[in-house]
């Protein structure tokens, strides 16, 4: 099948790619572009270890087609840090002890991201409830809504 | 899981003809792509393996929603969950279309997903169809041939099974205007696993004559994942129509609903469910009425 070139930002950088029409875009961060923050794990939209931005909205890289992407920007794990200097997000997810294995971590902050966007004092339960389908097997999820909740707390500083 | 899916040809098309030209062209080999949030998944488990994919996301006349004066909404075929759950053109009378469309998936589907996508999935289980049901709505099908417009009532034949023909295409849902004194809720109740499917899902539009009678002068009640298909509870629906609203008529009324649904498993505290929630949610539309 012919390959289909595509344009796109990443993380605030151009670029170009040859994505066949069946690419998702998981494959093409991860096994294109080298970007493995983003993980794989039920590939059917369950867990959300996949979670990126997707022209500011929060989606699941497993279930969107690649060519899809074309025009869009994305931002995964890897363009959040300034620098050396990591997102305060990521600072207070490490604090808490909110990373255990690190597997559902880089989805888990891109969602609290996006929670904080739309809801920058959220209660306890509208977090459990934003979190919804993001997956943890190891944290118990409480040191994981206790990191979200000191960022929102020390950004209303 | 899967990382691949099939292979197939992609096609964007920018119009609505191109696109049921495409169909008529390629009938049951080609899939329809808006979120993906359904096609992706049924494409991994290899229930589906379309040759073609047309991807209709770039079709401007099948977006928005929209009120017209004479009180009907129109939602488009791309309206997301997402979408219309933050919409300022939905008027408040019809929020509890906004409450089942928040009970779809996790934010990150919902920001995908599409409400014609979901009844074009024509899962028991999914959120929007009883509400849909409750609120009388319409589906404006296309094909290459013709357009007709079916009420969702007519739609759903099965589980996963509706009357859609392979050339044809979904293009909005017409939700006509609700007569004065009427009030919509819906509610639901979910297992709480990681696909946090909904047990029971209760859509109710309840109209009384005035606020001092309350006598019911209207009601539908649509009910989801208690049966085969997203159903009506006609007999409870009925059975309250020209009586006085009160708790116990409430009582009654979702006690008829709870026996005439169907469900499969877990049929005893599922049909339980459905009387809690139908009585709950007689209660809050009455409520609203009042407001
Ligand atoms: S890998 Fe995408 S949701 Fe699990
Ligand atoms: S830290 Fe291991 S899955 Fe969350």
């Amino acid at each position: 099948m012919k390959k289909i070139p595509i344009k796109f930002t990443i993380n605030g950088q151009q670029r170009e790619a040859l994505v066949q029409p069946n690419d998702l875009l998981i494959n093409l961060l991860r096994d294109e572009l080298y970007l493995t923050g983003t993980k794989y794990g039920c590939g059917i939209g369950e867990c959300g270890a996949c979670t990126v931005f997707l022209d500011d909205e929060l989606v699941l890289a497993c279930l969107i087609l690649a060519v899809t992407v074309d025009g869009k920007e994305i931002t995964t794990i890897e363009g959040l840090a300034r620098g050396k200097e990591l997102h305060p997000m990521q600072i207070s997810f490490l604090k808490n002890a909110a990373v255990q294995c690190g597997f559902c971590t880089p989805g888990m902050i891109m969602t609290a991201i996006s929670l904080m966007k739309e809801n920058p004092d959220p209660s306890e339960e509208e977090i459990r409830e934003y979190m919804r389908g993001n997956i943890c097997r190891c944290t118990g999820y409480t040191q994981i809504i206790k990191a979200i909740k000191e960022y929102a707390h020390s950004m209303k500083g | 899981m899967l990382k691949k899916i099939n292979k197939f040809e992609y096609f964007a098309p920018s119009t609505l003809a191109e696109v049921i030209s495409l169909l008529a062209e390629y009938k049951g080999k080609a899939k329809l792509y808006a979120g993906g949030t359904d096609v992706l998944v049924q494409m991994k488990q290899r229930k589906i393996t379309p040759e073609y994919i047309i991807d209709i996301k770039k079709i401007p006349e099948l977006n928005g929603i929209t009120y017209s004066p004479e009180g009907e909404l129109t939602i488009g075929a791309l309206v997301t969950h997402g979408q219309f759950a933050i919409s300022k053109n939905v008027p408040e009378k019809f929020t509890m279309l906004k409450e089942a469309s928040l009970a779809v998936g996790s934010v990150q589907t919902r920001n995908r997903g599409t409400i014609v996508g979901n009844i074009c999935t024509s899962s028991p289980a999914a959120d929007t169809p009883p509400a849909l049901l409750a609120l009388d709505a319409g589906l404006k099908l296309v094909s290459s041939t013709g357009e007709r417009t079916v009420k969702i009532n007519d739609f759903f034949t099965g589980p996963f099974k509706n009357i859609l023909k392979d050339t044809e295409i979904i293009t909005e849902i017409l939700i006509p205007g609700l007569p004065e004194n009427s009030g919509g809720v819906y509610l639901w109740h979910s297992k709480i696993t990681e696909e946090d499917e909904t047990l029971v899902g209760v859509g109710i539009v309840l109209t009384v004559d005035n606020l001092e009678n309350r006598v019911c002068t209207n009601l539908r009640i649509g009910l989801g994942s208690v049966a085969p298909t997203p159903m009506r509870a006609v007999k409870a629906e009925d059975f309250l129509k020209g009586k006085i609203v009160d708790e116990e008529t409430i009582k009654q009324t979702a006690e008829i609903a709870a026996n005439e649904s169907l469900p499969r498993s877990r049929a005893e505290y599922r049909k339980e469910m459905v009387k809690v929630q139908t009585k709950r949610a007689l209660s809050q539309a009455l409520k609203r009425i009042e407001r």
